[in-house]
């Protein structure tokens, strides 16, 4: 129990490095070179960049639909049991979900070369991942209440969905500028999934019903699975007492995500089109492609249909079951007719696949700073190479989940204050929650970038009872672009 | 740069807001007050015999059989069976007194419990018993020994008498129904 309870803890951990999912302040966010790797086609006012290693992005999320911890543990004297039931039970449905994702950045870069200006190339490694949990209502109904008071009711078990993996993505980006109005983008992507669960698309039911000849029948018709990849071999470490789980786990992960584990190919497309002098369109496509997990695969699956109604003696039949164990020989029909099997076959999973699009108004000119600003000698005040003072602007995602598309929309304003920092505000409607206000800062001293994200801040003054949380930063040195 | 500080004013204050945020105070462990206790049910046995089948045989014992059950012996329920009942339905359409016995043994093939039902020929009643077990009942120790049950079945009349009941014959039905404690 305490291995499993390990592991767990190193899986919600291992989330934490997760894909962070929407990412709406650092969308169309050109100060901060992270930018490209949301839309391959952004604008690239560098000359070159160079992400801190390990720090130039870290990003993590997580968020709960339909629930807030303070929901449940407010200590405000309330039954517990109570509010479960309430709440949870009752309160939440199978379209309810509790989510973790993020990102860390190990290496980032870029360059352009001299005889092709209008050319930025990127490249780097990140770690990213996501642990997704609808809330199964049917199943914890059944386990709350049993199947005693709910004689009739058919449980649905595809309210069981669940998905979660950790992944390292190598990636190398070109962005180019076309003409004077159109900037496109292409990212090749090469994943090395560390480990990867999921059990969707999941049928069936269980009902309870007055029985054909005796009081009461069970009847379970199911077609359950659940996909893993790479999970053995970390259990297998937790169950070896002749090795170090301390050791043997950082080991095992980095010898996956360094190609030792299941490989996939992806890619970005992006574009930024200029409608007018103050207004631009842009768009994004991100992580269209798959991995194919064939190494260390474990798949479970219940298939099948049973109905019973106990242990049945119809005479003259069964006088010749005199002899036999007729409690075992039920046993074995049951197993037999919904069996619980494992294999190890090859499976391929898409990437979530997510698109980003928005339209910006700029306005304002940009004032050149003459005065001493002192903000550092290295500081670019005079050939600033952003156009705009202010931007408004409106922004769509949406990202393809197991069940179905989710989609978030966002207002957003922007400001420059200065050569030293640029403002992003955000205003995002999605299922998590229709009161997430974001806020971005990008600072820049001298080649020094500092930049932080953070979402949702109105559930900051009281985080338990928040339903979303997210927050990215990071640190790069940044060459501007002079023409 | 006195317009410069009013202008980072706000930024500096909202990123105040952001990491100096607060937390109502919360109760973890309120956990260990949650009470899980659903309830299960499920068929048990059902034994039927036709009129003709009875009449095949002598009077008296004309069915007996002990089979394992060790539905109420496994660990998830006998660990956790708080209280619960048996039902019992019994119906003869036949044209003889029946009495049916349900026994229930433990490893040693003891008897720790038994029920018994006489019918009379038809027309009778259906007959219905509930058992229960628990705090108000019979000792849960009862079900969490019971590895194996006992049905036997007597014609307490004679064996060429015919019901003038279509399809005659004798039935027992039985389902229990029981709370147990997940958490």
């Amino acid at each position: 129990m305490r291995k499993i309870k390990l592991f767990l803890f190193t899986v919600l951990i291992g989330t934490g490095f997760l894909s962070a999912q929407n990412k709406q302040l650092l969308y169309d966010f050109y100060e901060i070179p992270q930018s490209l790797l949301v839309n391959p086609g952004v604008k690239t006012p560098y000359k070159w960049h160079a992400g801190i290693p390990v720090l130039s992005g870290v990003a993590i999320q997580a968020g709960t639909s339909g629930i807030t911890v303070n929901d449940l543990f407010a200590n405000d004297g309330l039954n517990f049991t109570d509010k479960v039931r309430e709440k949870v039970v009752n309160g939440l449905s199978q379209r309810d979900e509790f989510g973790g994702s993020g990102q860390i950045e190990l290496l980032y870069g870029g360059f352009r070369i001299a005889n092709r200006p209008d050319t930025y190339y990127s490249f780097g490694i990140y770690g990213e991942g996501y642990l997704s949990q609808f809330w199964p209502k049917d199943l914890a109904i059944l386990a709350f209440e049993g199947n005693g008071n709910n004689i009739g009711r058919r449980f649905n078990l595809n309210h069981l969905t669940l998905t979660g993996e950790a992944v390292n993505v190598f990636h190398f980006g070109i962005n180019k500028v076309v003409d004077n109005k159109l900037q496109i983008g292409f990212r090749g992507k090469f994943y090395s999934s560390v480990f990867h669960f999921r059990s969707t698309g999941n049928q069936g039911y269980f009902e309870t019903t007055e029985g054909e000849n005796n009081l009461l029948r069970n009847t379970v018709v199911a077609d359950l699975q659940l996909q893993t990849s790479g999970i053995e071999s970390f259990l297998d470490i937790l169950d070896d007492d002749s090795i170090s789980a301390g050791e043997e786990f950082p080991k095992n992960f980095t010898r996956r995500a360094l190609f030792g584990g299941d490989l996939g190919l992806g890619v970005d497309l992006g574009f930024t089109y200029q409608l007018n002098n103050r207004t631009t369109l842009t768009g994004s496509l991100l992580d269209l492609g798959f991995i194919y997990y064939s190494t260390d695969v474990k798949n479970y699956t219940l298939k099948g249909t049973a109905s019973n109604e106990g242990i049945e003696i119809i005479l003259p039949e069964s006088f010749n079951d005199l002899n036999s164990d007729i409690w075992e020989n039920l046993v074995d029909d049951i197993e037999a007719q919904v069996p619980l099997e494992t294999n190890t076959n090859s499976y391929v999973s898409l990437r979530p696949i997510k698109l980003n699009a928005s339209i910006r108004y700029n306005f304002g000119e940009q004032k050149r700073r003459t005065e001493d600003c002192y903000c550092g000698t290295n500081t670019v005040i005079n050939n600033t190479p952003f156009n705009y003072k202010n931007a408004v602007g409106g922004q769509l995602f949406v990202i393809n989940r197991p069940r179905g598309p989710q989609a978030a929309l966002t207002a957003f304003y922007q400001t420059r204050i200065g050569n030293a920092l640029a403002v992003k505000a955000t205003y995002t409607a999605d299922k998590f929650t229709m009161t997430n206000i974001g806020l971005g800062l990008n600072f820049q001293a001298g080649p020094v970038n500092f930049y932080i994200l953070g979402d949702n801040l109105l559930g900051y003054r009281n985080i338990p009872d928040s339903n979303y949380a997210s927050l990215q930063f990071g640190f790069n040195i940044i060459s501007w672009n002079s023409n | 740069m006195t317009l410069m500080n009013n202008k980072l004013l706000i930024p500096f204050l909202l990123v105040l807001f952001t990491f100096f945020s607060c937390a109502e105070e919360q109760n973890f462990d309120q956990l260990d007050d949650l009470s899980v206790v659903p309830t299960l049910a499920t068929g048990i046995f059902y034994f039927e015999s036709p009129e003709d089948v009875i009449n095949s045989l002598p009077p008296g014992n004309f069915y007996n059989q002990t089979f394992t059950f060790e539905a109420f012996n496994e660990a998830f329920v006998s660990e956790r069976v708080l209280d619960g009942s048996i039902t019992y339905q019994l119906e003869n359409t036949t044209s003889k007194e029946l009495s049916l016995l349900v026994e229930f043994l433990d490893e040693t093939d003891t008897v720790l419990d038994s029920e018994v039902f006489t019918v009379q020929p038809q027309p009778s009643p259906l007959l219905e018993r509930e058992v229960v077990y628990g705090d108000t009942g019979k000792s849960l120790d009862i079900l969490r020994n019971t590895t194996r049950i006992r049905v036997s079945s007597e014609n307490l009349g004679n064996n060429s008498s015919e019901s003038t009941a279509n399809d005659p014959r004798i039935i027992l039905r039985s389902s229990a129904v029981f709370r147990v404690r997940l958490q």
